[in-house]
């Protein structure tokens, strides 16, 4: 075996990124608390990370809820993603426990955790980071943890399918599926 | 099941078909109904349909039914021979290691060529830089065989303006008409062309006692959990083990044929589920293992006497390699399609299908309707947002979830020439899990098939606004850097100068190997190679059994 996985991901991570440009957000700052707390309750145990530390998952947390934020509906913090992180850095995703560590050590380096940041301070502070490999590790596994089946740990109660409408992956369909197959079919029906 | 039966190792056993998939599960149901000893070696597991799941994370991300990512299978890629090969995160050929393959996870699109198909250097004349070429076969010659998929493989849809005769009707009607094929059959009328049914290799209606389709949506790329997509593993499989003369073979990786000293194959080396090394004696070999593998196969298989590879005279195995290149554009419309639902496709448009040469440049098309990444929440998110939307945060998930149910792609798929430089060839470093080198993909699209896809783009783009797209943004269009169209790297032909296998997908050097998947074509098609793979492992199966009643080889 040569093949060479870090730098094969970083290409990867490097080729799916492309950012134009982030707009700044003024929503409200929930507290690390609240967060915290969200997370802990969408787990419906608060068992102890398998490997990640409370403070480090507090910090990558607080990034998926800037990545897909909570609004008038659930975000990455209801869906419990910081779930998702730490099954698959254990698991399929083992490689990106260390890359991801070593971007939050940057992403911390200023004046304080990147949690205990205001939302307005985190997302300057990601922007000023969104062309990097980091950004986008954390960005994907945002993305997977949020929808991905809730056995991977996030996704809980299904309520990123809810945010977009996708009614499960257990489904078997009868057509008229939309609304224009639907009017295709009264059309038809009207014609004959 | 009452007559699975297993062959011994040491005794030569009549066929042994490398590879379980469009082809291979077709030779393997053929031979063995008819008599003859088959082992089929299949390098994945032997799943079934009750394996398959919806899982996106795991099929689309991580590989689980392509037998893992570029981690466990080393392969390389480059655009031409003057760089060196780079391992890349995605898979680059993407083919299902399991039993079926990859008629198990593919979409189901399912069309013939045209006569056109068959003859077009002929017709248009040689094109410089190329290895454009006529097949030794027509149309006509393979008509019955694509009837015998019709109805034994199982096929629904109805005949469309331009398509080729045909000897018996659809087995089946088509499945419903989804949102997607109702805006691109509005907007196709609007523009003067003619959007028709798209065939499936999925059932509408029990057939030959299987179920029909669930509607699910999950085709593409992924395992049907109700047989209702035919794929070889839901189809000939079980009539193969049935015979009582056909053993399948799973999680066995053959990794080399060895030949006697007659310059005959003898035996088929493979690594057991274990990782250990076997051997199969055989009296013939056929090799169905994807345009890919069956180039690396015979290529491994290099001896004393055959220096460069087995079958490999012409030096044409691995070359002109050719993908189909494709384009993409995605729109938005007002109301919900939820185009996740059904199967991918429903409506295609086959107006640009042959060369036109006003266009300027060789080469013909598809253009079809489906939901593409908005069939599923990673994909979607991933790579179907809109490229003037951010790519996290607030507006990013309202476009999320405004999009989803929202949107649909119109692809475009094209001929692809064959070309030297497009070629499989063994990696100098990389192997595979089992150790056997790694597959190593050069390819760069000829200009005209490039050429081609930005003007189906262009078609596509205007279909959305006939359409009454509320918006819609192009993918930009760049050089292929992988597949799962793996055609044209063992190409039949009349002559053993210029391909590999004859009209009857015997090697033009070696008696009893035989060899017929993609990698017999001789040209591309326009973008659904499936149906004519299978085809041709019918009519292939008819000449082989011939021969062998015969003992011609």
């Amino acid at each position: 075996m040569h093949t060479n996985k870090n730098v094969s991901r970083r290409r990867f991570l490097k080729s799916s990124g492309a950012l134009a440009g982030v707009s700044l957000l003024r929503v409200s700052a929930p507290s690390l608390l609240a967060i915290t707390q969200a997370a802990c309750s969408a787990k419906q145990s608060s068992a102890a990370f398998s490997v990640l530390g409370e403070l480090e998952a507090a910090d990558f947390a607080a990034i998926a809820a800037r990545i897909i934020p909570t609004t008038d509906t659930p975000g990455a913090t209801e869906a419990g993603v910081i779930y998702f992180f730490d099954n698959a850095f254990a698991a399929e995703m083992s490689w990106a426990l260390k890359p991801a560590r070593a971007g939050l050590e940057v992403l911390n380096s200023g004046t304080a955790r990147f949690s205990l940041l205001t939302e307005e301070q985190q997302d300057e502070l990601l922007s000023a980071h969104a062309s990097t490999d980091f950004f986008e590790l954390l960005r994907i596994t945002t993305i997977f943890g949020f929808f991905a089946m809730s056995k991977y740990g996030g996704n809980k109660d299904s309520v990123a399918w809810d945010l977009i409408g996708f009614e499960g992956h257990h489904g078997a369909w009868e057509n008229p599926f939309g609304h224009y197959d639907a009017e295709y079919a009264r059309e038809q029906s009207r014609g004959q | 099941m009452a007559n699975k039966v297993t062959f011994e190792q040491r005794k030569a056993v009549d066929f042994a078909i490398i590879g379980s998939g469009s082809a291979g599960g077709i030779l393997a149901k053929e031979l063995s109904v008819a008599g003859f000893d088959v082992v089929v070696f299949e390098q994945g597991p032997y799943r079934r349909a009750q394996d398959f799941t919806h899982d996106e994370y795991s099929v689309l991300f991580n590989s689980e039914l392509l037998g893992g990512g570029p981690e466990v299978s080393g392969q390389t890629f480059r655009h031409d021979g003057s760089e060196v090969a780079q391992s890349p995160q995605q898979p680059v050929i993407r083919y299902a290691q399991t039993v079926g393959g990859s008629s198990v996870h593919f979409t189901a699109n399912f069309w013939r060529f045209r006569p056109v198909d068959f003859k077009e250097r002929s017709l248009l004349g040689p094109i410089s830089g190329t290895n454009f070429a006529d097949w030794p076969i027509t149309y006509e010659e393979l008509e019955p065989y694509y009837t015998k998929v019709d109805w034994e493989i199982g096929v629904s849809g109805t005949p469309g303006p331009f398509d080729a005769p045909r000897s018996r009707p659809f087995p089946m009607p088509p499945l419903p008409i989804k949102s997607s094929g109702v805006l691109l059959e509005k907007a196709a009328k609007e523009l003067g062309l003619h959007a028709q049914v798209e065939p499936l290799a999925i059932l509408s209606q029990p057939h030959n006692g299987r179920a029909p389709c669930i509607k699910c949506g999950y085709c593409m790329f992924f395992g049907c959990e109700v047989g209702a997509k035919s794929s070889t593993l839901a189809t000939m499989i079980p009539l193969a083990e049935a015979s009582g003369h056909c053993e399948i073979r799973a999680e066995s990786a053959v990794f080399r044929i060895e030949t006697d000293g007659n310059g005959r194959a003898s035996e088929v080396l493979y690594y057991d589920a274990a990782g250990n090394e076997r051997a199969q004696k055989v009296k013939a070999v056929i090799i169905s293992a994807n345009g890919a593998e069956t180039a690396r196969l015979l290529l491994s298989s290099a001896s004393e006497r055959h220096p460069d590879g087995l079958a490999n005279s012409s030096g044409f195995v691995g070359r002109n390699l050719m993908f189909n290149a494709h384009s993409a554009v995605d729109g938005i419309f007002e109301h919900p399609l939820n185009d996740y639902k059904g199967a991918q496709v429903s409506r295609i448009i086959h107006d640009f299908y042959e060369t036109d040469e006003q266009r300027g440049f060789y080469g013909g098309g598809s253009i079809d309707a489906r939901p593409l990444w908005a069939a599923t929440p990673i994909f979607h998110a991933l790579l179907g947002m809109p490229p003037d939307v951010p790519n996290w945060g607030r507006k990013f998930k309202e476009e999320m979830a405004h999009n989803f149910t929202r949107q649909m792609s119109i692809v475009g798929a094209t001929t692809s020439l064959a070309v030297d430089r497009n070629n499989i060839t063994l990696d100098p470093k990389n192997t595979d899990k089992w150790g056997r080198p790694a597959i190593r993909t050069t390819y760069r699209d000829h200009d005209d098939d490039l050429a081609m896809a930005k003007f189906l783009q262009d078609r596509a783009s205007e279909l959305f606004d006939a359409a009454g797209a509320t918006k819609s943004w192009r993918h930009p269009i760049h050089p292929t850097n992988g597949g799962e169209h793996l055609l044209g790297t063992c190409r039949m032909g009349d002559d053993p100068a210029t391909s590999v296998v004859d009209k009857h997908h015997r090697s033009h050097d070696i008696p009893n190997l035989f060899i017929c998947d993609g990698s017999s074509f001789v040209t591309s098609g326009r973008g659904q190679p499936t149906m004519t793979i299978m085809a041709l492992a019918f009519r292939a199966a008819d000449h082989i059994k011939a021969a062998a009643n015969a003992g011609d080889f």
